[in-house]
């Protein structure tokens, strides 16, 4: 059952995201759909702004959960839909930075967020970079995603996942360098 | 000092970037790896599979749970988890040759082929062969799956007609069945074509139906067997019945009951060597059942998802490298 693992998805054109929009407000179960679009946009948007992973997991949720619940609501007008998904993570930036002023008393307005539609085009090749970068690294062999997840997401040390593997921490050191290695050269556009 | 090795030299730079990581000013890394220390501080904002897959259940369950709070549509039939006609934790051969393994099964075990689904090239993507009770599943290996070898406890009715039919199918004799086997059953052992082991048994309190034992049962031989009882108890909330250790502590066999279906486990030592098998598991909830194995050191290998076939489906690995796919049936999809 295995067996089948889908390829990355390109960001997706306005047609088909007006059609996966218009089927998730007839069929909220089609939202599926939409999450798995626009999640590593979102949270990525989200965790390049805030301190911790913890305050992107809790946006990023906050986000999502307003999106389904708002769906019915949404009208479509030419404009992305991505619009719509980053002025809510916006919105809930500007929030969650009052809320932690009003806690740690930290001074002045909260700073100016973009949203999706006010982003540069720097912005939003910086955000498909890292959205292309998090597919690449699901597409990794087994071992060397293993270690790129344990290092970067679970933040365990070199001796941590070479205890976990039963490997030498020389070898967890390498698969490391050659996840690194191929993913460098698959976004230069070569190959590993 | 000894010159470090790039490898070493990058691991001291990704360790300085996690202990700093929204840092901008770090120590320059060498040139040879200041691109890959670029790339690794863009990981440092890779989000956690586990949380992605959470987050999307709970959005589906809110979103059952309006569907369900809406006046208009019909209350939805309780979903059965089990697909019907799948009373068993299936054993997934996936081999180089699937249509050679079919006709085996047919032959040897008096399967009865139910599905065979191609991929374009003419592998098989998927089949499933009936045998007395139970099912097997199989299919064409491929790079993320490769073929493994793996051990099949069949009970038949008559041992010593199965065990002469799989040698007509090309099987090789370990030994004939015999009722000096310890278990106290008519129990013989074969080898397929493609060296996956068949433990061929009639018990001696035979009770034919369904209300008898399933025909298919998954053996495990493991290293440290008597590990996999409190990681599969924890991860996946089995039960572990008639478990009989040897005096040093190995576990002589096991049986392991997840969600009404059950497996055998043994200690490989001598010629047994350790399997790492592919199972197919029906559990009561997927995602519950995902993230508890995760929490008890299982690895992610899928994470749960509506398969188009009418599961809800995952797949983990297990300290001991045996692949689970886990499911709950829908309710739709193919009968």
């Amino acid at each position: 059952m295995a067996v089948r693992r889908p390829a990355q998805k390109p960001s997706p054109s306005g047609a088909d995201e007006h059609l996966l929009v218009r089927a998730a407000q007839r069929d909220p179960a089609k939202f599926d759909a939409l999450y798995e679009l626009y999640f590593n946009r979102v949270y990525y948007f989200l965790s390049a702004r805030v301190r911790d992973r913890a305050t992107a997991e809790d946006l990023t949720s906050e986000v999502f959960h307003k999106a389904l619940a708002n769906l019915p609501n949404y009208e479509w007008r030419g404009a992305p839909f991505a619009a719509w998904h980053f002025r809510i993570a916006s919105n809930a930036l500007a929030d969650q930075y009052k809320r932690s002023s009003r806690e740690h008393s930290l001074p002045g307005d909260p700073p100016e967020i973009s949203a999706y539609s006010e982003l540069s085009s720097r912005d939003l090749e910086a955000i498909d970079h890292q959205v292309q970068l998090f597919g690449l690294v699901n597409k990794l062999p087994a071992a060397q995603r293993r270690v790129i997840y344990e290092r970067f997401v679970d933040q365990r040390t070199i001796r941590e996942i070479a205890d976990r593997l039963k490997k030498s921490e020389g070898a967890v050191k390498q698969l490391q360098f050659r996840a690194l290695q191929t993913l460098r050269a698959q976004m230069e556009g070569g190959h590993a | 000092m000894p010159k470090r090795s790039p490898a070493e030299q990058l691991d001291l730079a990704i360790s300085d970037l996690l202990a700093r990581p929204r840092q901008r000013s770090l120590p320059r890394p060498s040139p040879s790896i200041a691109k890959i220390v670029t790339l690794a501080r863009s990981l440092c904002d890779l989000p956690r599979p586990d949380f992605k897959s959470a987050l999307k259940t709970d959005l589906q369950r809110r979103t059952s749970m309006k569907e369900a709070a809406a006046p208009s549509p019909a209350p939805k039939k309780p979903a059965q988890f089990r697909r019907p006609d799948f009373p068993n934790i299936a054993p997934y051969f996936l081999v180089n040759g699937a249509p050679r393994l079919i006709e085996f099964l047919v032959s040897a075990f008096e399967g009865t082929e139910r599905i065979r689904v191609p991929r374009p090239d003419g592998a098989i993507m998927h089949a499933e062969v009936a045998i007395g009770n139970s099912v097997i599943e199989l299919g064409d290996a491929n790079e993320q799956y490769p073929q493994r070898f793996m051990t099949t406890h069949l009970y038949v009715p008559d041992a010593d007609a199965t065990y002469a039919r799989a040698l007509e199918a090309g099987a090789t004799p370990i030994y004939a069945p015999t009722d000096d086997h310890p278990s106290g059953d008519r129990w013989g052992e074969a080898k397929d074509p493609f060296g996956n082991t068949w433990y061929i048994a009639t018990r001696k309190s035979w009770t034919p139906g369904p209300e008898g034992v399933l025909t298919v049962q998954p053996y495990l031989h493991l290293r440290d067997a008597h590990n996999m009882i409190p990681f599969i108890e924890s991860a996946f909330g089995a039960q572990a019945t008639g478990v009989h250790k040897s005096l040093d502590g190995l576990v002589r066999h096991a049986t392991i009951e997840i969600a009404g279906a059950t497996f055998e486990i043994d200690e490989a030592q001598g010629e047994v060597q350790p399997t790492r098998s592919y199972l197919h598991v029906y559990v009561p909830d997927t995602d519950a059942l995902y993230a508890q194995a995760l929490r008890a050191g299982a690895t992610a290998v899928t994470p749960p998802s509506n398969a188009p076939y009418g599961d809800r489906a995952a797949a983990v690995k297990d300290p001991f490298g045996n692949t689970w796919f886990l499911a709950t049936y829908l309710g739709t999809g193919r009968p």
